[in-house]
């Protein structure tokens, strides 16, 4: 008999996954390999264990890219309809609480909270009440401008919290603050920032890049760095999951990408050639290791992926993950699946971002060509000998 | 409560999970996160099956009593075993003393 237990080291983030949406908040700095390993076990054995739970598409400011909807127009015109016609609405407290059990059952253990804004959602505290009582360990995706110190000191009191995620986008008040069209938007999230930090929650910044903070991109990560924060980097802006468009206005364009990759984003790109997977699998953890529930109750593959698999309103969360449609689809896909990927050059420095292909092209296996661009100027950089300036 | 004095006092001193820890079953492996350094553990079958038995406190010997009738091996083996696991779990932090003897 061997009861000791197998192996009792650190582990990191979400490795296994292409995106960014089930890295592990707050376990950046430990090393990668014990929770690649529980990754790819989960992915390989279809086990549900990071599940990103959105509680609500309110929100108290109005990001010029976000993914949800255009909150410049009346929301009850792209508020998400049901089969009839009607408004749908958002799930029920008791609803998200019976939810939690399910996904428990099924296998979760990471368990992301976002919104909208999750901290508009007046019942956070009995979510995390009940994910406390279930063992989850919970991550949540904020602002932060609405971490005043009382409500600080209560997510801090949260043993099983591990982390949270801060957007951010600017340098400076005018830039973020712009993005946001709220003003003092900026002062509030660093405050945020700061006091989740001083009660010893984990804290990491998330930077989207933007032709209005490109500019700022150097100043951004200088001021996290000296602040002590961790951060991440994304360059992509999707389409909204309201169908509008408006939102890729605020992509960087081609000069820009360049000049950020040459310049402040460089160390982001490993010098050297990346040869191509031998393997016929074009996966990411969608649907195999992740998935996300809408605010509304819809089950995704992805938070940025709006393809729902089953409602569950309307079936249980476990029958939706074993035997949906859409999900046995996309746990069958095969690089010969994606038709503008499979002979791409670029694919080795691609992304794969499914959510900007399935926002932009409607097709989970399509393509979005600012991704694509993304990839050629990652080789691009990545392969020029010597490196030029 | 160190690890030796849960050795030398191990038939009287009770054990339980530390129950705000966050984790799952993965098949037969269990997986523990502890926030608090940003640590994974990944539990064996065996270590996953004291993992769930200290969810209410337990002594070594009623470990052992119990473990005896799942696995077969020697009674010596099997306390040694148990004990062993038990320790690590503790120096993780992941089992805390329940406190008093039965």
């Amino acid at each position: 008999m061997k009861a000791r237990p197998q192996a009792l080291v650190l582990a990191s983030d979400g490795a296994g996954a292409r995106c960014d949406d089930s890295a592990v908040v707050g376990m950046e700095s430990a090393a990668a390999a014990m929770l690649t390993h529980i990754q790819g076990t989960a992915s390989a054995r279809v086990v549900p264990l990071n599940v990103m739970m959105e509680l609500t598409l309110n929100c108290n400011i109005r990001c010029l890219h976000c993914y949800n909807l255009d909150r410049d127009e009346p929301q009850g015109a792209t508020a998400p309809v049901s089969a009839c016609g009607t408004a749908k609405p958002e799930l029920t407290l008791d609803e998200r609480l019976s939810l939690l059990q399910s996904l428990r059952d099924a296998g979760t253990l990471f368990l992301g909270l976002t919104g909208g804004e999750v901290l508009t959602y007046p019942q956070l505290f009995p979510i995390l009440d009940r994910a406390r009582e279930l063992n989850f360990a919970v991550q949540l995706l904020t602002n932060g401008t609405m971490l005043q110190p009382g409500v600080a000191s209560r997510l801090a009191g949260y043993r099983n919290l591990l982390g949270v995620s801060i957007s951010l986008y600017g340098a400076t008040p005018e830039v973020h603050d712009g993005i946001t069209q709220i003003a003092g938007s900026w002062r509030r999230t660093w405050d945020g920032a700061h006091r989740l930090r001083r009660l010893g929650v984990a804290v990491r910044l998330k930077f989207i890049v933007m032709r209005n903070n490109a500019h700022e991109m150097a100043a951004m990560r200088a001021a996290a760095a000296a602040n002590g924060f961790s951060y991440a980097v994304d360059v992509t802006i999707t389409s909204r999951h309201d169908g509008s468009r408006s939102s890729l206005q605020t992509r960087v364009d081609d000069r820009q990408l360049d000049e950020l990759y040459r310049g402040p984003l460089r160390d982001l790109i490993p010098t050297g050639k990346r040869e191509a997977s031998k393997s016929d699998s074009f996966a990411c953890n969608c649907a195999r290791g992740s998935c996300a529930i809408s605010a509304h109750g819809d089950v995704y593959p992805c938070i940025s992926v709006p393809w729902s698999a089953g409602n569950v309103r309307e079936q249980a969360f476990v029958d939706i993950w074993r035997s949906s449609p859409v999900f046995q689809h996309i746990r069958g896909l095969r690089l010969a699946d994606y038709p503008a990927c499979v002979s791409c050059s670029d694919r080795p420095y691609c992304s794969g971002n499914r959510g900007a292909a399935i926002s932009y092209s409607g097709s989970y296996t399509g393509v979005d060509p600012f991704v694509c661009r993304t990839a050629a100027v990652t080789r691009r950089i990545a392969t020029e000998s010597p490196p030029r300036d | 409560m160190s690890v030796a004095t849960a050795k030398t006092d191990s038939t009287a001193r009770r054990w339980r999970r530390d129950s705000e820890l966050p984790f799952q079953r993965l098949d037969e492996e269990t997986i523990v996160v502890d926030p608090r350094n940003r640590e994974v553990h990944l539990l064996n079958e065996t270590a996953a099956r004291i993992w769930e038995l200290l969810s209410a406190p337990r002594s070594l010997n009623e470990l052992v009593h119990i473990l005896a009738d799942e696995y077969d091996a020697d009674g010596d083996e099997l306390r040694a075993a148990i004990t062993d696991c038990v320790s690590g779990l503790s120096d993780k932090g992941l089992v805390v003393s329940a406190g008093g003897a039965r």
